[in-house]
């Protein structure tokens, strides 16, 4: 296929937490607002005036430093994050907004305030207490904890409008970003797509790093281009996968996958399309507030989640992707130390491989991409499995 | 009434020598560490060689 | 002097040099000499003197007698449970642990650590036979359907408003109470979570737990089960496979968990009353809030005396010591939780003993205390009797725990309303969770703690597994050292005993004692000694 325009671009995008739009969009006098986690919804960062930045450590190489606050044996994400905010990268911010998504986030961004690692004197930083079921009782003390800890810090300390009014306009112009993304990510469905999961992965990256309004015009022509782009004369991988678990922020890593010959065609982990992308509705007599707590409480496949109705819906939701993205089986990471996603992977790979007749592999990765000679070891033996299983019939 | 005198001081006189039998096989026991002794070295090892040989319905359900 | 007193005084002496802490101190031997080497078997019990060897005895007796009744009770029951359950063979282990709890102990600590210890063992053995005669598994009771399997770590305290009903802590026999007594059960039930694809970082609490429901281990009660989010990620995780093995529809009480924050409260409090509905729904029954009334007053006088337990704490006069106050204020409050009288008339005695021992300026372990410290994290759950050891080898005085700081605000007798709104605030300080997670004040509210209760010593407990305390790590050591405090961070892995052994977890303070304050230690046998092989 030919190369996609901006790829190159986008690819350096993600080369730095503090990115080229990322100055301009500070230059241009918007707020910077960083968070983690899916819990914290990116479209109330993007209220008129502010932009929203997905916390990333690219290129991270060491997290001396962070384990020294945190012990190594702690998740690799935390410290990487740790680390680049104590080297400086996140100078950029004016706030972090932190979920208390695990004990090791919490402590994480307890940092923050603690060591004040953020050199910008408007810098401050709240942390919510998330619900971990999706019934009534959640949701309303999801709203409480989102106005107390998000909202009205950005009214009272940043003075943002915070009004219906100005939370609708920003579900909308999220919306159109999500459209965008939904669009492209959509082309994996096809038998031989125009785009392959590592390009998605940066493209849906950088339209979590970057702010939405400079991003937008690239990821239109984006768009554009591959509708009219022409797929390899023969579809070039030997499996298609979907990518499920925790958080995976390098697309290096998905790259290490399809270098395996699996495509990966769809993204249901942190920082992935699956959730996040989904396009927010309003329904008649509800507030934008409310829509936006209820549609990210009911979107969240966060492993945290203890309920049997959420936690059936994460299965299930992988089993429509698998569906809808003709997937042959699933890769299934956690990170290292990671409580959740490693309980998780064990009951997940249960459900899809006895249950749904998904064939699953499980993996427990670091962070950075470091020695990575096991893990193509196992992506190499999975699709091995993957395409003898196609060569016998799916038996 | 001297006969039941007897008889209870007998009864007494039994259940004193009962009873001190019994501490002294019960201090004994205590402070030998007997029963310890009897399920450290012999009980536990019979009940582990039980449990090992068991076939549990081990799986995720 | 009454002449008994003198015979005893004279035998006393004739007798003391098989007293270890006498061969401590005359340099001729120590606590250690009596045992068998590794397996942690006495060769014979230790002399005491004649008094307090007397009441050791005594009180070993009347632990018999609670195992005795627990047998007699459910004679069936209990022989196919030690048949069934791995766990239960464990139990077998009781005397040796308690043994190994209350070494060294004499006069009044030796006391209130015997009056504490057998009101776990009522209790405890009343509960496993009332569970293994309700165990369906076994054939079931009549009782079964009115038991309620919850998660250890929910405080059972607002159940006791269903007066027809039985809170059953799930966890507390299979998994919990039963590594205290036996560091090898554990291991068994982490290996078989990690041979199904779990971690080996995560708590191994939570992957003990996920063994014994994999094991398919867990005794079969009640109709519905409430699992928690407390204390933290990993026991949030495992419910997910207990709840599949029961089979039983669930409930997860998710309390708030940053609460210590005045919006934390009223979601926790609307918790409980979603919780209330579900068992009203499940079971067919009503809550009476009378019913709550009544056994919130016993939990509310038991936590009068807690608070004035720590006055006499914070100072060098009390009775109630190490571990005595530890482990029973760990089982009377998360496990029994107000619903037991014995725990409440027990606690009247003992505060008795604790204030006759003050008016006394009466001085525990013979005045050789050197340091006083606070255990700050949850505990090695293998290592119940570290407090002990550190006291006798060391002569550090553990004045409290972290977890006996749990929930001790008062309940409302009398508005439902305000009464639920007290659980909620007492249910979300509970067992490892009021300052291990939610939030950096709570674990940073360690100094303040240390300080109030004149400590010069913290000894923070560092679960290797624990995300959450990790995370504090070097905050932590750097405040120990603007404050002041000699501070040890005493690595272990909760309840596997194969990662960080209790050898392990000793030289790490030997270490500290030698080469940071160059101390000597009270009981040079002490120091270093294998103990692999003991229960």
């Amino acid at each position: 296929m030919k190369d996609l325009k901006h790829l190159i671009y986008f690819e350096n995008l993600l080369q730095d937490a503090h990115n080229e739009l990322v100055s301009k969009a500070v230059e241009q006098g918007l707020h910077p607002l960083g968070y983690n986690c899916y819990y914290i919804p990116e479209v109330l960062l993007n209220l008129p005036g502010c932009f929203s930045s997905r916390l990333r450590a690219p290129r991270c190489n060491s997290t001396d430093v962070a384990n020294y606050y945190m012990t190594t044996r702690n998740c690799p994400y935390v410290r990487a994050i740790l680390e680049r905010a104590i080297e400086g990268g996140y100078n950029y911010l004016e706030a972090l907004f932190g979920a208390e998504g695990c004990a090791a986030m919490e402590r994480m961004e307890e940092h923050f305030f603690l060591i004040n690692p953020v050199k910008n004197e408007k810098f401050f930083t709240t942390i919510i207490d998330p619900p971990m079921k999706g019934d009534k009782t959640s949701l309303d003390y999801y709203k409480a904890q989102l106005k107390l800890k998000v909202l009205e810090p950005l009214r009272d300390r940043l003075g943002v409008d915070i009004s219906d009014e100005a939370i609708r306009k920003a579900v909308e112009q999220s919306n159109e970003i999500y459209r965008i993304i939904t669009e492209i990510g959509n082309f994996r469905k096809a038998d031989n797509p125009v785009i392959t999961g590592y390009e998605f992965h940066v493209i849906q990256l950088v339209s979590q790093v970057c702010p939405h309004s400079l991003i937008k015009p690239y990821l239109e022509e984006t768009l554009e281009e591959l509708r009219t782009r022409q797929p390899e004369p023969k579809f070039p991988f030997r499996a298609r996968v979907a990518l499920v678990g925790s958080e995976v922020d390098d697309p290096e890593f998905t790259k290490l996958i399809e270098n395996c010959g699996a495509m990966v065609v769809a993204d249901r982990y942190c920082f992935g399309s699956f959730p996040s992308r989904e396009v927010i509705e309003i329904q008649e007599g509800e507030s934008a507030f409310d829509a936006v707590c209820r549609h990210y409480l009911h979107w969240s496949q966060c492993a945290r989640f203890m309920s049997g109705d959420k936690i059936e819906q994460r299965h299930k939701e992988v089993e429509r992707l698998v569906k809808e993205f003709k997937a042959d089986g699933v890769i299934y990471e956690n990170m290292k130390f990671c409580e959740f996603w490693s309980y998780e992977k064990v009951l997940a790979s249960h459900v899809f491989t006895n249950e749904l007749n998904i064939p699953c592999c499980t993996i427990e990765k670091e962070y950075s991409l470091g020695a990575v000679g096991q893990l193509r070891t196992r992506f190499q033996a999975f699709i091995e499995a993957l395409e003898i299983k196609n060569i016998q019939g799916g038996r | 009434m001297k006969k039941i005198l007897n008889i209870l001081l007998k009864l007494v006189g039994k259940l004193i020598v009962i009873g001190f039998i019994t501490f002294v096989a019960t201090f004994a026991l205590y402070m030998f560490n007997g029963e310890n002794k009897l399920i450290y070295y012999v009980v536990r090892p019979l009940l582990n060689k039980h449990y090992d040989a068991q076939v549990r319905d081990r799986r995720i359900v | 002097m009454k002449i008994t007193d003198k015979l005893i005084s004279a035998i006393d002496k004739k007798l003391e040099r098989f007293d270890p802490l006498w061969q401590a101190e005359h340099g001729v031997g120590g606590q250690r000499d009596r045992y068998y080497d590794k397996t942690g078997v006495a060769k014979w019990r230790e002399w005491r003197g004649v008094k307090d060897t007397f009441y050791d005895y005594t009180q070993w007796l009347y632990n018999l007698y609670s195992m005795v009744l627990m047998v007699g009770s459910a004679p069936v029951a209990c022989l196919k449970g030690f048949w069934e359950y791995r766990w239960m063979g464990s139990y077998l282990g009781t005397f040796m642990f308690i043994d190994r709890l209350f070494e060294g102990f004499r006069g009044y600590e030796l006391r209130t650590a015997h009056m504490n210890m057998h009101a776990i063992v009522q209790s405890l053995t009343k509960k496993i036979a009332l569970v293994l005669a309700n165990d369906k598994r076994l054939g079931g009771g009549p009782l079964s359907d009115n038991m309620v399997p919850m998660d250890e770590v929910l405080p059972p305290l607002f159940m006791t408003g269903f007066k027809d009903l039985i809170p059953i802590p799930l966890q507390t026999l299979p998994e919990f109470i039963i590594c205290d007594i036996d560091q090898h059960i554990e291991p068994y039930y982490i290996d078989v979570a990690e041979s199904f694809g779990l971690p080996a970082d995560v708590c191994s609490r939570c992957s003990a737990e996920t063994g014994v429901a994999i094991d398919d281990a867990f005794p079969i009660i009640g109709k519905a089960f409430l699992t928690t989010n407390m204390p933290c990620n990993a026991s949030e995780a495992t419910s997910m496979f207990q709840r599949r093995r029961l089979g039983l529809p669930d409930m997860p009480v998710t309390m708030a968990m940053i609460h210590n924050e005045p919006g934390a409260h009223p979601y926790s409090t609307q918790v409980l009353r979603d919780a209330i509905a579900f068992i009203e729904k499940e079971y067919g029954v009503k809550y009476d809030w009378d019913a709550l009334f009544e056994r919130a007053k016993h939990m509310n006088e038991q936590n009068t005396i807690e608070l004035e337990k720590w006055d006499i704490f914070k100072t060098p006069h009390s009775a109630l010591c190490g571990i005595a106050e530890t482990l029973y204020r760990l089982y009377s409050w998360a496990s029994v939780n107000g619903q037991e009288d014995y725990f409440t008339e027990n606690d009247r005695k003992v505060i008795k003993i604790m204030r006759k021992a003050y008016e006394e300026r009466y001085r525990p372990f013979k005045g050789k205390t050197r340091h006083r410290a606070f255990l700050w994290g949850p505990s090695a759950v293998y290592y119940t009797d570290f407090p002990t050891w550190i006291q006798n080898c060391w002569g550090i005085n553990i004045v409290l725990n972290m977890d006996s700081t749990m929930g001790h605000n008062m309940i409302d007798t009398e508005d439902p309303e305000k009464a639920i709104e007290d659980l909620a605030l007492f249910s979300e300080k509970g067992v490892m969770r009021h300052h291990a997670v939610g939030g950096w004040e709570n674990v940073n509210a360690l100094w303040e703690w240390a300080k109030n209760f004149d400590c010069d010593m913290v000894i923070f407990n560092d679960n290797v597994a624990c995300k959450g305390m990790n995370g504090v790590h070097a905050l932590m050591e750097e405040q120990a050292r603007d404050l002041g405090f000699h501070f040890i961070f005493l690595e272990h892995d909760l309840e596997d005993a194969r990662t960080v052994s209790r050898r392990d977890m000793r030289k790490i303070v030997n270490n500290y004692m030698t080469v940071v304050l160059n101390e000597e230690p009270l009981d040079p046998t002490l120091v270093d000694f294998d103990d692999s092989l003991a229960f």
